[in-house]
């Protein structure tokens, strides 16, 4: 009888708490329902304004005995969404890291405060004032312990973003630079080099090495062509990593490694918009990135070790 | 030579230097099962030949029986999958013309000497098994010659992989007959 008793408990409790759950999710749902349609009568300001500015997003200069001195230059994309009475929101990318921000709209001076999250140790508050096409300002850190730089000037032109396939690294403009090529200034292998001087001394001279690109990267493109194997045998792991990134640079990926980052960020055509295009990709481009990734996997392990 | 080896162990269509040859891995189904044949039967002939060969005067025993390991393994498996997936080789022709060749060479150098030592011809045997040898051996100066070129110009893998086909097996040849002349004088 007891234990009769406490199953008719047990199912009783069960079945109410289930209905409970099933009360609050319901209640939530309407919560959201209503959200939404404040969000859809809210209304909208200045949707001119709304897009993409890219730029600068460099260290305050400090003044040292030899002048003026900028210690860290980086480059930051803003997106504005949405204007409303009382909110601004949007995101900014630099080097892949993409931040969320909320924040206010100064009719009078033009001037916005937005913010961002906090739950970030990079996180800061911009203050960036609207010209035409320009977003001009600064950004200083929450914590400024924290970071490498805590106060930082922002100057961003506005630019459109669209995915272009036809986008290249130009062959002319690296020919109008020092070097013919593109080449990794950020992977520098240092070597140790010796030589016999007249009096028979040994003198050692450090040396570093970067690796260059070829001309393939140029020509071949991922976002156009099929790939096959023996369009790619040939080429050096950087020509590889140029290649396939190039995909990504296409669809406004803002890179977190700065080997990448340097070939596109002095292209004319580069906006870094996003931390995570994969979902943007054509199905084309996926099967080439595929077998670029599978052969760079080759180049890392095979290139120069005991074997094929 | 085992680690490379090793490599391919479990058996898997596309570690190492299969990961660059899936073309002819999903086209040509016989491909996977040959390049498979070659990577595990040259290990023996390679440790089977390296016996008879440095193991001859006073060994007979072991001489023979490892001997005949070498020849069954390379004649049998050895050479012809090399000879079939030299011309797939990666490279173009300068590369695939060296691969193949040096398959038939090896098939047929051993061939020669067995058929010598079955007629007792024992110097004819040494000489014929010391060039199929040589031609065995590249296996491991081919890839050696790699590390060092890649060392002194990085140039591009292709590039380097027509070179070091040739790089592979002539010096090898060269250096025996050198050594074949030296005995007969």
């Amino acid at each position: 009888m007891k234990t009769l008793n406490l199953i008719f408990a047990s199912a009783i409790l069960t079945v109410s708490v289930i209905s409970c759950k099933k009360e609050t999710k319901s209640e939530e749902k309407i919560k959201a329902d209503s959200l939404a349609s404040k969000k859809e009568v809210e209304q909208e300001f200045h949707k001119d304004w709304y897009g993409i500015y890219t730029g600068d997003f460099n260290s305050k200069p400090i003044a040292t005995e030899y002048g003026n001195e900028i210690e860290e230059y980086k480059k930051i994309s803003v997106k504005i969404n949405r204007i409303t009475k009382d909110s601004v929101y949007g995101y900014s990318v630099v080097n892949g890291n993409q931040r969320p921000f909320r924040g206010i709209l100064n009719e009078n001076t033009l001037g916005f405060v937005l913010d961002e999250p906090g739950s970030n140790k990079s996180d800061g508050r911009f203050q960036l004032k609207i010209k035409q096409d320009s977003l001009v300002g600064d950004w200083s850190a929450y914590n400024k312990s924290d970071v490498k730089s805590p106060e930082k000037t922002v100057k961003l032109i506005r630019k459109e973003f669209a995915y272009n396939p036809n986008f290249m690294l130009s062959k002319k403009s690296y020919e109008e630079s020092d070097y013919e090529n593109p080449v990794d200034w950020n992977g520098g292998k240092v070597k140790t080099e010796s030589y016999v001087t007249d009096e028979g001394k040994t003198e050692t001279y450090e040396n570093t090495f970067y690796r260059s690109a070829s001309d393939k990267v140029f020509v071949i493109n991922a976002s156009k062509q099929k790939l096959a194997e023996k369009d790619l045998k040939n080429l050096r792991k950087l020509d590889l990593q140029i290649i396939r990134n190039t995909v990504f640079a296409r669809h406004g990926y803002s890179f977190k490694k700065a080997t990448y980052r340097q070939f596109f960020e002095n292209t004319d055509w580069y906006v870094p918009v996003s931390n995570n295009v994969d979902a943007d990709l054509s199905p084309l481009e996926k099967e080439n990135v595929a077998l670029l990734a599978r052969l760079e996997k080759y180049a890392e392990d095979h290139y120069d070790t005991f074997g094929r | 030579m085992l680690n490379i080896t090793l490599d391919y162990v479990p058996i898997a269509s596309d570690v190492s230097f299969l990961m660059i040859k899936q073309t002819e891995v999903t086209s040509r189904p016989e491909y996977l099962p040959i390049f498979y044949i070659h990577v595990y039967s040259s290990i023996f002939a390679l440790l089977a030949g390296f016996i008879a060969v440095f193991f001859d005067k006073n060994l007979k025993y072991l001489h023979r029986f490892s001997g005949r390991i070498y020849v069954f393994i390379t004649l049998a498996f050895s050479s012809l999958s090399g000879i079939y997936i030299g011309i797939f080789a990666n490279g173009g022709w300068t590369a695939k013309v060296s691969f193949v060749l040096l398959g038939i060479l090896w098939f047929y150098t051993t061939c020669k000497s067995y058929s010598e030592i079955r007629k007792k011809n024992i110097a004819r045997h040494k000489f014929w098994m010391w060039r199929s040898y040589a031609l065995a051996v590249s296996a491991i100066t081919l890839r050696m010659w790699k590390v060092i070129l890649v060392y002194l110009f990085q140039p591009n893998p292709m590039d380097i992989y027509q070179v070091i086909a040739w790089l592979g097996w002539i010096p090898n040849l060269l250096l025996v007959e050198y050594l074949i002349k030296k005995q007969n004088r």
